[in-house]
């Protein structure tokens, strides 16, 4: 299928979203769609799939103008599309989530169980995308729901061009590499592919042709061979530098210690093992490791969200135990946490209140419980402009601004206070190069300052860029400290826990660890 | 970087493992020994629990010593308590707690019908219970159908008087009762419109809609209540025959309580069947589910989600109005001021306990009704020493016990009562 869109405009009220984008997908290419958070990526998408109506402008399918009431209409011109937030029913089984919409019946409109299998087995065995149709989805690893979200979208009457928006946006290294090869082999097969993203890597690494897109407007074309930086700076619409600027670290007294913290959660696994870290003052140590061995359960046991079954967290030397979050938060804890929906702000509430959530109750923003919207104002405004939040004015609700900016949001409110000690968890998640880059030249400045920092990042890049010391966690302990200038190869080996008699002596290797990473390796392509 | 695993998932929990439970060990424990004082130190040595076969066998009665029944099943929900507190496999909790639940209520049953001058008619009290089970089941299935589509019914006592209300006066005027069934489905219909219109297209909070349709029902039919007292024959009572299905009503038991009830009971017991036939097997249902699940996963493979929820809320009305024809046409009443008495509220909570699926649906609505079955009969025949009040409320306990999470958790459609705009998450 050969898609061109002429002229495609979106306007929402007096903001455009999408300006005049003119834009050709060939037969068989990967197309990818470079641009920061809130460029009018999604929307162009959405306009494709059908999800928006175009202001203005037209979608040329084979030379013929279509247009689109619903996404139903778009799945019968031959788009397909995996969404970036996952459209999966989770208590539905595969089969079910790939014929919801285009059911399979025996007549009279009851289901045949049997061709939902089938069809769905046709299309993993035709592109190689294993699958098992009974699995239940949100028991799934993220990595096989995208999967199954692929063969959704290969599974409409005649998918010929696949939309995949910011798809790597959740995965794990691995499963990023094994997406990169799926998306090849389909466009091998004949399908076109539109590749929206912000990773530079992963353009250069399957991209045909690369369109960047900056405030609406396209403002380049590119090749897939163009450096990093340049399409870097076609993004943010000035040069930008990837490496961050750093003096080495001077590391003083130990701001964190952990020893020996456990945390059983509820099912009876132990996520946290007998962890023991310590982090000094005048440094920032980066803790790698593949989500889901401990990094969330451990940031929330600093912050005292959960109380951990054994084990001991000192902050600034003071034992935490029994301490409140709010206790933690005046002792000096900056906290970034990693799901910003969730822990990070309230959506519905304005860019200002958000900015004095962990300070609402203090002189000045508030006086003997009552608010003091004037100085809360005015704080907003000084964060506003010192963090380069992007907000049509103090009073926005934060639901309106990109990722990028509700993390600026975050980090301004965290740095706000004097602090001891902070959690980065995941910062520049789902945030642009611009936004990434001012974040973290701030966590440098804040590490110059004295401040101790423990950066959560499931990015080996960002680590490397950030680091003074890295540790390695595995199975909620941490199986190995080193230096920020050790291979990506030795700290790979170590997020799979398959060095462990190399690492110090914290964690001993034991015959359980061994047993646990080949059945993780079998189990891999679940 | 290479790395040949896909997620490092911690070990999973072997479900053999024995776990302890201490909540409901403790609990189960003290109902257990609670029980075996009951039998020894209260209920005199000499007691007995007669039961009777009251319609077919007439000739026939057990006569069941109160004290060994009781001791018996005391020590069985007692022990149940003792192994989940010394630590029982997971995947044998759920079967045990049910056990030990079924042996409790049964021992008062047998200390409440231990008096002399109670007898547990069998063959009554269980068509009895199948017949007071229907407002929960129809209640239910009704709520079944909105909240699997993601919409709260909260109103279903306000469709329940409509369907009470108007059933009466169209059989009135028209003379004829089944007439009367379709007004008060009709009737339904129109209420729960108002909800999926408000629900749907202008996306009002859906559980400050149903608590004012109900007032506006509850008002609407006292009202009119007072105004067809002053012309006569609108408000008569109306009855429906007891379908009697030849030598297969007379098979003990089975006879009675399924092959000798009114037509109500088999509507009920086929649409239980109907209902989730259609959820589970059909197109329809896949996409109702889908759209009460996940809305903008439904709508991004071209279902209309507000187009469906807004059919469905209506047509759920046609259950729930029929529902209230129950409270008149079926129990041969007039209709009267607030003769709902909040069944419908006890339906929604029949809803969780079923957990949103027809088929619990039913076991949920047969506990309730037998229970109430059973606190009628024991106030009628005056002799219990367990209050009839007791026994009403163990249903709500149960609920209280489900909708806690001890037994299970009830997990609710994710979408349930969140409006839905195309184009959101």
């Amino acid at each position: 299928m050969r898609l061109e869109l002429k002229g495609l405009t979106k306007k929402f009220g007096s903001f455009t979203a999408d300006d005049d984008i003119d834009l050709v997908v060939e037969p068989g290419q990967i197309h990818a769609v470079l641009g920061e958070n809130g460029a009018g990526k999604s929307t162009l998408m959405n306009m494709l799939y059908g999800i928006l109506t175009p202001t203005s402008g037209e979608i040329l399918i084979d030379d013929k103008p279509v247009s689109f009431t619903g996404p139903g209409d778009a799945i019968a011109a031959g788009i397909g599309m995996v969404h970036q937030h996952f459209k999966l029913v989770g208590p539905f089984s595969v089969a079910d989530n790939v014929q919801l919409g285009r059911e399979h019946t025996q007549g009279m409109g009851v289901l045949s169980a049997k061709a939902a299998r089938k069809a769905v087995l046709d299309v993993s065995e035709e592109y190689g995308l294993k699958l098992d149709p009974d699995a239940i989805c949100e028991d799934l690893p993220v990595g096989v729901q995208q999967r199954v979200e692929i063969v959704k979208a290969l599974s409409g009457p005649k998918t010929e061009l696949l939309i995949l928006d910011e798809p790597t946006a959740v995965l794990t290294p691995a499963e990023i590499t094994e997406l990169l090869q799926i998306m090849r082999n389909l466009a091998a097969a004949g399908t076109s592919i539109l590749f929206i993203s912000h990773k530079l890597k992963e353009v250069q690494a399957v991209a045909d042709t690369v369109t960047v897109i900056r405030r609406g407007k396209v403002v380049a074309e590119l090749e897939p061979t163009a450096s990093e930086a340049e399409m870097a700076s076609a993004m943010v619409g000035r040069a930008v530098t990837l490496q961050v600027d750093k003096t080495p670290a001077e590391p003083g007294e130990a701001r964190l210690e952990i020893k020996d913290l456990t945390l059983v959660s509820d099912a009876g696994v132990k996520v946290l093992d007998g962890l023991d870290l310590t982090v000094h003052s005048g440094e920032i140590v980066g803790l790698a490791g593949v989500e889901g061995n401990g990094q969330t359960e451990l940031a929330r046991a600093i912050l005292g969200l959960v109380k951990p079954d054994e084990g001991r967290i000192a902050i600034d030397g003071k034992d935490m135990h029994g301490a409140s979050p709010a206790d933690r938060i005046a002792d000096g804890l900056g906290y970034i946490p990693e799901d910003r929906g969730r822990d990070g702000v309230i959506s519905e509430f304005s860019v200002a209140e958000n900015l004095v959530l962990n300070q609402y109750r203090d002189v000045p923003f508030a006086r003997r419980g009552a608010v003091n919207s004037g100085a809360v104002r005015k704080r907003a405004v000084d964060s506003i402009s010192e963090f380069d939040i992007r907000t049509q004015s103090p009073e926005e609700p934060v639901s309106a601004l990109s990722g990028g900016n509700a993390q600026k949001v975050i980090i301004a409110r965290e740095f706000s206070r004097p602090r001891r000690f902070l959690v980065a968890a995941q910062p520049t998640r789902g945030v642009d190069v611009g936004a990434s880059q001012f974040i973290h030249s701030r966590l440098i400045a804040e590490r110059d300052t004295g401040t101790g920092v423990l950066l959560i990042s499931s990015e080996l890049d960002e680590i490397y860029a950030l680091a003074d010391r890295i540790a390695v966690i595995y199975n909620g302990r941490i199986v190995g400290e080193v230096a920020p200038d050790t291979p990506r190869a030795v700290i790979g080996r170590l997020m799979v826990g398959a060095d462990i008699a190399g690492a110090d002596d914290t964690a001993p290797a034991s015959d359980d660890d061994a047993d646990q990473t080949d059945e993780e390796a079998n189990g891999g392509d679940r | 970087m290479a790395v040949d695993t896909m997620t490092a998932s911690p070990a999973l929990v072997d479900e053999s493992v024995p776990v302890r439970y201490a909540k409901a060990g403790a609990v189960f424990a003290a109902l257990g020994l609670f029980v075996l004082v009951i039998a020894f130190a209260v209920v005199g040595g000499d007691d007995k629990t007669l039961i009777r076969f009251d319609k077919t066998l007439t000739d026939v009665e057990w006569a069941m010593p109160t004290t060994v029944v009781m001791a018996v099943l005391g020590a069985l929900t007692a022990a149940a308590g003792a192994w989940m507190l010394a630590g029982i496999p997971k995947r044998r909790f759920k079967l045990v707690s049910a056990i030990a639940v079924t042996a409790f209520v049964f021992s008062l049953l047998f200390w409440a019908y231990s008096q002399p001058g109670t007898v547990f008619r069998a063959e009554s009290i269980l068509a009895g219970a199948l017949f007071l089970s229907l407002p929960y089941l129809f209640g239910a299935l009704s709520g079944v159908v909105c909240e699997r589509s993601g919409v709260i019914n909260i109103g279903i006592e306000g469709q329940f008087l409509m369907g009470a209300f108007t059933g009466v006066l169209v059989a009135n005027i028209t003379g004829n009762v089944y007439a009367g069934m379709v007004g008060a489905m009709v009737a339904g219909l129109l209420s729960t419109m108002l909800l999926a219109l408000l629900a749907t297209k202008y996306q009002v909070n859906q559980v400050v809609v149903g608590v004012i349709l109900n007032l506006l029902a509850l008002g609407f039919t006292s009202f009119m209540y007072d105004q067809l007292k002053k012309a006569e024959g609108l408000n008569s009572a109306f009855a429906v025959p007891t379908l009697s299905w030849g030598p297969l009503a007379d098979i003990p038991v089975i006879g009675p309580v399924l092959f000798q009830q009114k037509i109500f009971v088999y509507i009920g017991l086929v649409l239980v069947f109907v209902v989730w036939f259609l959820l589970y097997r059909t197109r329809w249902g896949l996409r109702t589910r889908a759209v009460g699940e996940h809305p903008a996963a439904a709508d991004s493979m071209g279902v209309n989600v507000n187009r469906l929820r807004y059919w469905n809320v209506t047509v759920a009305g046609l259950i729930s109005g029929f529902g209230g024809a129950w409270f008149t046409i079926a129990n041969s009443l007039a209709f009267s001021k607030n003769m709902t008495a909040g069944l419908g509220f006890v339906a929604l909570a029949v809803m969780i306990v079923g957990r949103w699926n027809p088929l619990g649906v039913l076991a949920g609505a047969l506990i309730f009704g037998f229970t109430t079955q059973v606190a009628r009969d024991l106030d009628a025949s005056g002799g219990s020493v367990v209050p009839g009040e007791f026994l009403q409320m163990l249903p709500y306990a149960v609920t209280l016990v489900v909708v806690a999470g001890l037994i299970g958790k009830a997990k609710a459609p994710a979408a349930d009562g969140v409006p839905y705009n195309p184009g959101d998450k």
